[in-house]
């Protein structure tokens, strides 16, 4: 409801321009924004996914269940469900309405990436570190798996079965490392190690068609909103935008599919590679972090050209996330395990601090009004200024607001009253009176423990914990408002 | 009236304390000559405190705010029932306005959907000293109420029951607000703190928010809960996270104490007005503020609040008017009169029924007065307080409003005629 009362060309701003402020809980690996943008989860070196409100920056949530980093994030559409993903080889999908695990999916290796299905909180895509990706399936209580192909869909153009034979051996090698959901959920994009993009179909778990995008490694995908373009990071350096073709035609032909190179992006004098990279809100610039560099890059992409570099820390910047509707990016430090916010930095108008100043260009002649200096009695000014309040004036009807998301019964997060943030400034405890020491590693996380030595820790720490943690931990909890 | 008060005034140890403590009230209204100050707003309380005969310190600033209503829809109900009724059960001749002010849009619309008929259903008493707001939580089921006793009593606003008493502030409170889900109460205190309270186990959460610099004056829950605004005699406006108990943002808003703060419906603005007369409204996410309304005449403005869709902020001021300001254009689109507020910081707020609003606030003649929104005309008037009637709620689902007051008591008033909300 702000909107009408904020100077236009504030508005108008559609790209962050400045450091704007930094978010630490931990060490950060990778955040995540909710469609909302309200909330901003954050996985960390310890295995510990926090939740920050992006109104407060202040942690709304402490999630306690991987032992290791935290690899990827991904939110329900609502909200409620966030799925976490660890190089201990687990998944894990949270309610957040009382943080507890809902479900929790085992591998046999490490987790690259794990995504929800953006309809379907029960289904998930997982690239695993040197395996098969799964397509998990949760919605029982012990998760079904469907192995998903990596080999490449070629056109069986020559019947020379020698060649068939060399080229099937290499496709055998080849793994897919990174792996998402188009944006009606019906089709899963994959990118392999050899630089192939592989559209998977999602109820039949088939490869349906593969393009080779790059000669390397594709090391990330990700797709805008609409779903209609797609980003692709690869480790030739080169970070690649595509039209992503309707997949949901129903008279869609999979051996008509095209799939275009709209823009390349690169920066050819410094042959930076890119750690991460991420969509504005409307699609319309790219952003990306770079490797061995304390700069991230914005693109717009209309004409292909670099309109910032946002600079501020001192250090590497790992994972960059675009605000869903606001121009506000935020990056992990690779070093702190910070989280930095750059936005837009709006001046106060003077104007606005009384309501007869007015902000000027120029020096402007003063014209009196007419009846600026006559005298009235004051009665007569009151009655004709009631008399003129004549218009009509509705105090109830909402007016659906441009861009806000409006659901029936959308999901909100309860506020904790309770939240542990002993970690989240400087790790260091008070001793005694004036005497302050760092925090000795290991020292609160006894929960750890406790979940690995009770074997199947999960089905364990759901019965008799709200939040992963045991409460004979006897931890700082005064009062639960989620109870 | 003011002469009539101030014989025995000046002997009284907390009006000297008070001007000594806290600076220099005397000064301040010399400074502004032209308008009653905040300083002389707080005098006039306290010497009416004494028209009651309690401790001088009896009666704080007392305003109004409410957040339990904000955020809500207006009701569905068809409004076919209530037209019907119309033309029989006006208000009686008691109610019948005095100075009714016509404006043309009367003229051009005179079947007005309104027709409200309040009686007056409980009296609840406890408090020993004036009661300076009441509020309704979000899900109807509880009536709060804070005094000047340093106590909230949290009543059931369907029988009255009284239900907990939460002590824990060493002064008066001026006061509350619910949270969203209706299990946490905030309250601003004189003893500069702000407390949460768990209203299931009446204990006040470990960490109270410590940081204003004077009596806190209002306060105001953001929708999601999230976070709280609260304004203060130390002029200031702060927004606090309510997490971690944490100052995000000190805004040095006014050159008066803070009477009143509101969350916009969205949760993006907030509004704010003090004692030099001015209505401001700030950007939640970048503490600017945006726009700021000032009536010609600058009177103290004590108590603000934004209408449910958002669209206007209604505000009282000491000049015996609640004005509706369309604050986009930055433009009074509405007067409301007759009722008198001069001395404290009353309050009130918007009710509806049949999709049609009303104006409820609280008056110095111990009367609650009820407005039409569009027509301006006062549609009923509540007798029934023996002191002023310091703040007024309307419950978010029923017809039904409670009333707080310099007498001791918290009235529950029913609308029997209109069960179709």
């Amino acid at each position: 409801m702000n909107l009408s009362l904020i100077d236009p060309f504030v508005l108008a701003q559609d790209y962050p321009e400045s450091l704007t402020g930094n978010l630490r809980s931990g060490h950060a690996t990778c955040v995540k924004f909710n469609r909302k943008g309200d909330f901003l989860a954050s996985g960390r070196v310890d295995g510990i996914v926090v939740i920050f409100d992006v109104e407060t920056n202040g942690l709304a949530r402490k999630l306690r269940g991987h032992t290791r980093q935290i690899q990827s994030l991904s939110w329900s559409r609502d909200g409620r469900y966030l799925l976490s993903s660890s190089q201990d080889w687990k998944c894990v999908l949270w309610d957040l309405k009382d943080g507890s695990r809902v479900r929790t999916a085992r591998f046999e290796a490490p987790v690259y990436i794990a995504e929800l299905h953006p309809f379907n909180h029960l289904l998930a895509v997982a690239s695993l570190f040197e395996d098969q990706p799964v397509l998990v399936d949760l919605s029982s209580t012990v998760p079904v798996k469907h192995i998903l192909p990596s080999a490449p869909k070629r056109p069986r153009v020559d019947e020379d079965s020698a060649i068939n034979e060399k080229q099937a051996a290499q496709d055998a090698k080849q793994t897919t490392c990174v792996t998402v959901f188009t944006a009606s959920g019906n089709h899963i994009l994959a990118g392999t190690s050899k630089g192939w993009l592989n559209i998977i179909e999602t109820s039949s778990c088939q490869t349906i068609h593969s393009t080779r995008l790059s000669t390397s490694v594709i090391i990330y995908l990700r797709l805008t909103a609409s779903g209609r373009d797609m980003v692709v990071n690869s480790s030739d350096r080169i970070i690649r935008t595509i039209h992503m073709p309707n997949l949901d035609d129903p008279d869609l032909n999979p051996e008509n599919i095209k799939v275009e190179v709209e823009h390349k992006f690169q920066d050819v004098v410094n042959r930076l590679s890119w750690n991460h990279v991420a969509f504005s809100s409307t699609g319309e610039y790219i952003t990306a972090s770079t490797y061995k560099n304390h700069d991230i890059y914005v693109w717009e992409r209309s004409m292909g050209s670099l309109v910032k570099i946002l600079e501020g820390p001192k250090e590497e910047l790992g994972v960059v996330e675009w605000h869903p509707h606001r121009p506000l990016v935020a990056a992990c430090g690779l070093e702190s395990g910070r989280v930095y916010l750059w936005s837009v930095i709006t001046p106060q108008r003077w104007s606005a601090l009384a309501p007869d100043f007015v902000e000027i260009e120029e020096n402007v002649e003063y014209i009196e009004r007419e009846d600026e200096f006559d005298i009235h009695p004051p009665e007569e000014i009151h009655k004709r200024q009631l008399d003129l309040e004549d218009e009509d004036v509705d105090v109830l009807t909402i007016e659906p607001v441009k861009g806000e998301i409006e659901e029936e019964n959308s999901f909100t997060m309860p506020v904790l009253l309770d939240i542990d943030d002993s970690e989240s400034s400087e790790e260091i405890v008070a001793v005694g009176p004036g005497t302050m020491r760092r925090k000795s590693p290991g020292e609160g996380r006894e929960w750890m423990n406790g979940v690995e030595s009770g074997g199947s820790g999960d089905e364990r720490g759901k019965k008799n914990t709200a939040n992963g943690t045991p409460k004979s931990q006897g931890r700082n909890r005064k009062r639960k408002v989620d109870q | 009236m003011d002469s009539e008060y101030n014989g025995s005034r000046y002997g009284s140890p907390d009006e000297l304390g008070a001007a000594s403590y806290y600076g220099s009230p005397t000064l301040r209204r010399a400074s502004h000559s032209t308008r009653q100050s905040s300083a002389e707003v707080r005098r006039h309380r306290d010497r009416d405190s004494e028209d009651v005969e309690e401790s001088p310190d009896e009666l704080d600033h007392t305003f109004y705010r409410d957040e339990t209503r904000r955020g809500r829809r207006r009701s569905s109900a068809s409004s076919g029932e209530n037209t019907v009724r119309m033309g029989d059960a006006g208000p009686g001749p008691e109610d019948e306005p005095e100075n009714e002010i016509l404006s043309p849009l009367d003229r051009m619309q005179p079947a007005s959907h309104l027709n409200v008929h309040y009686k007056q259903k409980l009296i609840l008493r406890g408090h020993t000293k004036g009661v300076s707001a009441v509020k309704f939580s979000l899900d109807g089921r509880w009536i709060a109420s804070c005094s000047a006793d340093a106590t909230i009593k949290i009543w059931d606003a369907a029988t009255g029951k009284h239900s907990q008493t939460l002590e824990g502030h060493l002064a008066g409170i001026s006061t509350i607000a619910w949270s969203p889900d209706s299990k946490t109460l905030a309250s601003g205190s004189d003893d500069k703190s702000i407390r949460l309270w768990d209203i299931h186990t009446g204990k006040p959460h470990p960490v109270p928010f410590l940081g204003h610099h004077n009596f806190v004056y209002s306060i105001a829950f953001s929708p999601k809960g999230n976070m709280l605004a609260s304004g203060s005699y130390d002029e200031a406006l702060f927004l606090w996270d309510v997490r971690a108990a944490r100052l995000m943002r000190s805004l040095p808003a006014h050159s008066d104490p803070v009477g009143g703060v509101d969350f916009v419906r969205d949760g993006t603005l907030v509004v704010s007005c003090a004692g030099d007369g001015l209505i401001r409204i700030w950007d939640t996410a970048t503490g600017q503020c945006l726009r700021t309304l000032v009536h010609e005449d600058n009177a103290p403005v004590v108590s603000a609040r934004f209408s449910p869709n958002g669209k206007y902020v209604l505000a009282w001021t000491l000049d015996s008017c609640v004005r509706l300001w369309n604050y986009v254009e930055g433009r009074c689109v509405k007067t409301y009169q007759g009722h008198r507020n001069e001395k404290f910081s009353i309050g009130g707020t918007f009710g509806w029924q049949n999709d049609a609003a009303f104006v409820v606030s609280g008056s110095e003649d111990n009367r609650i007065y009820i407005w039409n929104v569009r027509s301006k005309e006062v549609l009923q008037r509540l007798e029934g307080h023996e002191g002023a009637v310091l703040g007024v709620d309307a419950h978010p689902t029923e017809n039904l409003l409670v009333s707080c007051g310099l007498d001791h008591t918290v009235r529950v008033w029913r609308d029997d005629g209109g069960h179709n909300m």
